[in-house]
């Protein structure tokens, strides 16, 4: 499997209409800006080169203006301004479809610093990792549970700001298969860098069959180290957070790519890593370090390991 | 007179000689050109404070995952440097200049209001001390803000952000905004109500006139921030509810609120050192400048055009399609002014003598890169192409051309262009070509590379990132280029250092220039024209002295 | 002393300038406020609100008074002028009565919204009623001092030192103060009957 951080977040990549929109339409803004400024870049250069001073150069004409270039270089901008305003408005109909009427199949609730993500018709509930269907749009409703946060998946198109009191709802979908990494855009304090965001497209069927994976309750632990764990969860006051939505929900951690909002990939060392010292790797998060024994270090990795 | 044996009484030489010369008399001073040189200097104190900060900032991000910086620190970092780069670097420079360079332009002896120009000075230091004096708060939640320079809530209240540096930042920016505030005041009074005879507004060198319009944009956002600042502190001191999401507040509101303000202010960042270009192009040129009266009124246009677009700082909130498509028009609009601007003045190099000189090159570099600047800047205001790339590098990359590449370019290019005027002697121009060459690489190394991270998916503000394919060698490349532009920065300080000592004599106009400021010795003496203001009979009042054949008002008549 | 290089007869008056751009300023501070407390007035909220918490009719009778000294602080100016003194003094401590019962009256509104509880920090009413209102009494404060300060020269008969444009200076920011108040008293008070 590859890594996560091979995954695509190109703005110039689309991986659905919505993000082709954008990118076609930030293309040829582009190469009109760039021709722009070409023409002022010869303009500037030809000027100082042609008129600098040197032994023998012309004594400087004393010139005051000219109206009528005054009212090309004022009317040639204010055309082309009206095209391109032409171009935006339907590339914001393409990229930012209406979402008024339809029900909303995903709730993001955007934490300091993870993101919740609830399948509202199967109840799925999971964390900074979106599984959804090629092919298949979804309409998103974002919640903030404490600061402003901002979605985005620039491979999947717009990014929307995610504001306490301000629910906003947002179409996602991908026309092919493929891992397209996101992130928080909003600044929302300490680890803002560490709330990104893994969307996977599966096919349907794959799809399907996670949701199935994601409902069902993992097996119960079996080998001492793993029933050690899961009292020490029970025990360890984890679950005061992590039933609550203070933190991700990990009953199904263990099928996860990455641990901490992208901060480590999801190994069972790289667990044992975190649990022992969440701030090395995430500091001021909302993680506190339970000091545990390496005994109780390992029973834990092992009951969460379990936990698929 | 018996009068004048009174020390302090006006024509008392000895006294005067006493105050002009002991370290006291800066302090207690209401002189425009002291308090000028007490400005450029406390804000190149800053500048310096500022631009570590951000080396900092790029060496934590020179290497992914790196562990040099925590991120409440880095978080502090990019706060303080933001705010102090704007409020106390960018402003106070332009500030500084136009309290030193206004009167003498248009022919007056100081400001309307000398006391007020003093206290609009210490009373924006003391702001900006204020702000400082928030790292020395202790514990777990003490030391600087940690919100950004838009401080958005709810993240900056008492919820999110329990120790004290929200409330330094608000006091500090209340004392700087007050500031500020009262010197577009008196800039604008000044202008209007001091000019010598002959100086109409027509007349006006251009510098003169981004001032007045940067004065009065200063007098109508300043309010619109302290108004929010006030909501903000009484939220986080007396437990009211204005951007509390959670007792009904919005959090929307104060977005409202400060980029009302925060837009505008970029225009007071931009318009002055417009201003300055205006004035150092057509010198170095030889010429007038070109389409005056476009240049001019295209700044009106600006000004009040930028009072309509700061929404497209929320085009990612959401707030409608129909929304964020008004705030798109409008901020196309102001693209045309600027366009405007652009083209004028590269006419006024055309047919030309151009001189390349150390100012030039800046002035020059600046057409360049705030075009640069400007043009992502339409590529902002196009919505859908915003709601991809904004927060990302490529509106760090974007902005940081139009402020370094601009703004900061244009006040290198005054720099060296009246540093002759305010100190008597010539900015060495050896040290001045290598100072530029490597701002201008070092610049260009440090935020062009910018642009890509950002099409890449790189948020702003984030204190780390994994090793994404490409991040690791650009991030690298950008801090290599922030290093060589704070290299560049010392040796504008040595060359400043030497040239202060043992500089060539400047004379009274060293480079043939034609408003009134050089027709005073360098430096001016006290209250500026010793042997009165020249005749002012048109916009280049030396010009015509030195060509009595041909002024000014002859040509313009024969052009029709 | 003669100005050699004096500005043109027809410029304006800087000081009269000057405190011109200060108030235009603080406009645009005060329309912040009011913008908000519009704004949070027109959502749907419970709990204390302008419609259930203000007395009108109190609020009124002060809001004469403050009506009232615009007035008679232009009586004032306009004696000045005439160079009658001891009427300036008379028009003047009656401004300075009127402004005082305004601020009176709108500490005792005050005094009475605490007592049922209504404060900055009960809702959104409170903190918007507040801080508009509050910051409107503070410059209603200073406007007071410069009047008592301009009485006090007066009733000690310098008041030929003070200089016209500083006087009207004076007169412009109180009748700033006034007008303000009457887009308050209007949003604030009024608003909710009519609605």
């Amino acid at each position: 499997m590859a890594g996560p951080y091979t995954a695509n977040a190109f703005t110039l990549a689309p991986a659905s209409p919505q993000a082709a929109a954008i990118s076609n339409l930030f293309a040829g803004t582009l190469i009109f800006l760039g021709a722009i400024l070409t023409l002022v870049t010869f303009l500037v250069i030809y000027a100082v080169i042609r008129y600098r001073d040197r032994p023998g150069a012309p004594e400087a004409q004393q010139i005051f203006g000219s109206r009528r270039l005054e009212i090309i270089w004022t009317v040639v901008p204010i055309l082309s301004l009206a095209v391109l305003t032409g171009f935006m408005m339907r590339a914001m109909i393409a990229s930012d479809p209406p979402t008024a009427d339809a029900r909303p199949d995903l709730r993001i609730v955007a934490h300091q610093w993870w993101w919740e993500i609830i399948y509202l018709k199967s109840g799925v509930t999971t964390a900074n990792e979106i599984h959804i269907p090629v092919g298949k749009r979804l309409l998103v409703d974002f919640r903030s549970a404490d600061v402003i946060h901002d979605f985005w998946v620039p491979a999947l198109g717009r990014k929307i700001d995610i504001v306490p009191g301000h629910p906003n709802r947002l179409w996602i979908e991908a026309d092919h298969g493929g891992t397209y990494l996101g992130a928080c855009a909003e600044f929302c304090g300490n680890e803002h860098a560490w709330m990104r965001i893994l969307v996977m497209a599966d096919p349907p069927d794959e799809f399907a069959a996670w949701i199935k994976q994601q409902s069902a309750v993992p097996p119960k632990p079996v080998t001492a180290d793993e029933r050690r764990g899961a009292e020490i969860f029970r025990e360890n006051i984890c679950t005061n957070c992590h039933l609550r939505s203070v933190g991700p929900d990990l009953m199904h951690v263990a099928s996860r790519r990455t641990l901490a909002a992208g901060a480590l990939e999801n190994t069972p060392a790289n667990l044992a890593a975190w649990l022992h010292d969440p701030n090395n790797f995430k500091p001021g998060s909302n993680m506190p370090d339970f000091k545990l024994s390496a005994d109780d270090l390992r029973a834990l990795v092992a009951f969460l390991e379990t936990q698929k | 007179m018996k009068e004048a044996a009174i020390p302090g009484a006006l024509g008392d030489e000895s006294f005067e000689q006493e105050a002009r010369e002991g370290w006291l008399s800066w302090v207690a001073s209401v002189d425009h050109k002291q308090l000028g040189i007490m400005y450029l200097l406390g804000a190149f104190i800053f500048f310096l404070v500022a631009g570590m900060l951000a080396l900092l900032m790029r060496v934590q991000l020179a290497v992914p995952n790196n562990h040099f910086l925590s991120p409440q620190m880095y978080n502090q970092f990019f706060t303080m440097h933001g705010t102090t780069m704007i409020f106390l670097v960018v402003v106070p420079l332009l500030v500084g200049f136009a309290t030193y360079m206004v009167p003498l332009m248009i022919g007056a002896r100081d400001m309307a209001f000398p006391r007020l120009n003093a206290l609009s000075f210490w009373v924006q230091i003391f702001g900006g001390v204020m702000l400082y004096f928030s790292f020395a708060t202790s514990g777990v939640n003490g030391g600087a803000p940690a919100v950004g320079w838009f401080s958005y809530a709810p993240l900056s209240e008492t919820a999110y952000s329990y120790g004290p540096g929200v409330n330094y930042w608000i006091l500090g920016l209340l004392g700087i905004g007050v500031g500020t505030l009262t010197a577009g005041i008196n800039l604008m009074a000044t202008i209007i109500a001091m000019r010598a005879p002959g100086m109409s507004i027509r007349r006006l060198p251009l510098f003169v006139w981004m001032t007045l319009i940067t004065g009065f944009l200063i007098v109508v956002v300043m309010p619109i921030l302290n108004a929010g600042l006030v909501m903000l502190l009484a939220d986080r001191l007396l437990n009211a509810h204005f951007f509390r999401a959670e007792t009904g507040g919005s959090a929307v509101l104060w977005q409202h609120v400060f980029w009302a303000f925060g837009h505008p202010e970029v225009y007071i960042m931009v318009l002055p050192a417009f201003g300055i270009i205006s004035e150092v192009i057509p010198v170095f040129s030889g010429k007038p400048i070109y389409g005056y009266e476009f240049v001019a009124a295209s700044t009106l246009a600006i000004a009040f055009l930028s009072l309509t677009v700061w929404a497209h700082h929320m085009f990612a909130v959401g707030l409608g399609h129909a929304f964020d498509m008004f705030f798109a028009i409008c901020s196309m609009a102001i693209s045309v002014p600027t366009g405007i601007k652009i083209f004028n003045w590269t006419a006024t190099m055309y047919q030309g003598r151009v001189r390349f000189t150390t100012a030039m090159l800046f002035a020059v570099s600046f057409l360049l890169m705030f075009t640069i600047g400007g043009l992502s800047g339409i590529a902002f205001a196009v919505v859908p192409i915003d709601w991809q790339l904004t927060d990302s590098y490529f509106v760090v990359a974007h902005f940081h051309y139009v402020l370094f590449g601009g703004t900061a370019f244009a006040l290198f290019a005054g720099v060296y262009y009246w540093f002759p005027k305010i100190t008597g002697r010539m900015l060495d121009e050896r040290w001045g070509k290598v100072h530029f060459w490597l701002t201008f690489i070092g610049f260009n190394l440090t935020f062009m590379i910018q642009h890509v991270l950002g099409m890449l998916g790189m948020p702003r503000r984030v204190f780390t990132y994994p090793p994404l394919p490409g991040w690791e060698a650009m991030n690298l490349l950008s801090t290599v280029g922030a290093f060589v532009l704070a290299f560049a920065v010392l040796i504008l300080m040595i060359n400043v250092a030497i040239s202060l000592r043992s500089g060539k004599i400047a004379g009274d106009n060293p480079w043939d220039a034609w408003t009134l400021e050089w027709a005073t010795t360098s430096p001016p003496p006290v209250e500026n024209f010793t042997h009165g203001v020249p005749p002012i009979n048109g916009r280049r009042p030396l010009w015509d002295l030195a060509h009595p054949d041909r002024t000014d008002a002859m040509m313009m008549k024969l052009a029709g | 002393m003669a100005d050699k290089i004096s500005p043109d007869r027809t410029l304006p008056d800087k000081t009269k300038l000057g405190v011109g751009l200060f108030l235009f300023s603080e406009a645009w501070f005060f329309l912040i406020l009011l913008l908000t407390y519009m704004y949070f007035h027109s959502l749907p909220a419970d709990g204390p609100g302008a419609a259930n918490s203000l007395n009108v009719m109190h609020t009124l009778v002060f809001s004469v008074c403050l009506f009232l000294s615009s007035a008679t602080i232009h009586l004032a100016a306009g004696s000045f002028r005439k160079g009658d003194r001891s009427r300036v003094n008379r028009w003047l401590a009656l401004t300075v009565a009127l402004g005082a019962i305004f601020l009176f009256g709108q500490v005792r509104e005050y005094l009475g919204l605490f007592a049922h509880s209504v404060t900055i920090s009960t809702n959104l009413f409170g903190s918007t009623f507040f801080t508009l209102t509050g910051f409107h009494g503070l410059h209603v404060l200073v406007g007071l001092v410069a009047l008592m300060a301009l009485l006090g020269i007066g009733m000690s008969g310098r008041l030929g030192d003070v200089k016209p444009s500083g006087f009207e200076c004076v007169t412009i920011y109180w009748h700033f103060v006034d007008a303000v108040w009457v887009v308050i008293f209007t949003a604030v008070y009024v608003w909710p009957l009519i609605a």
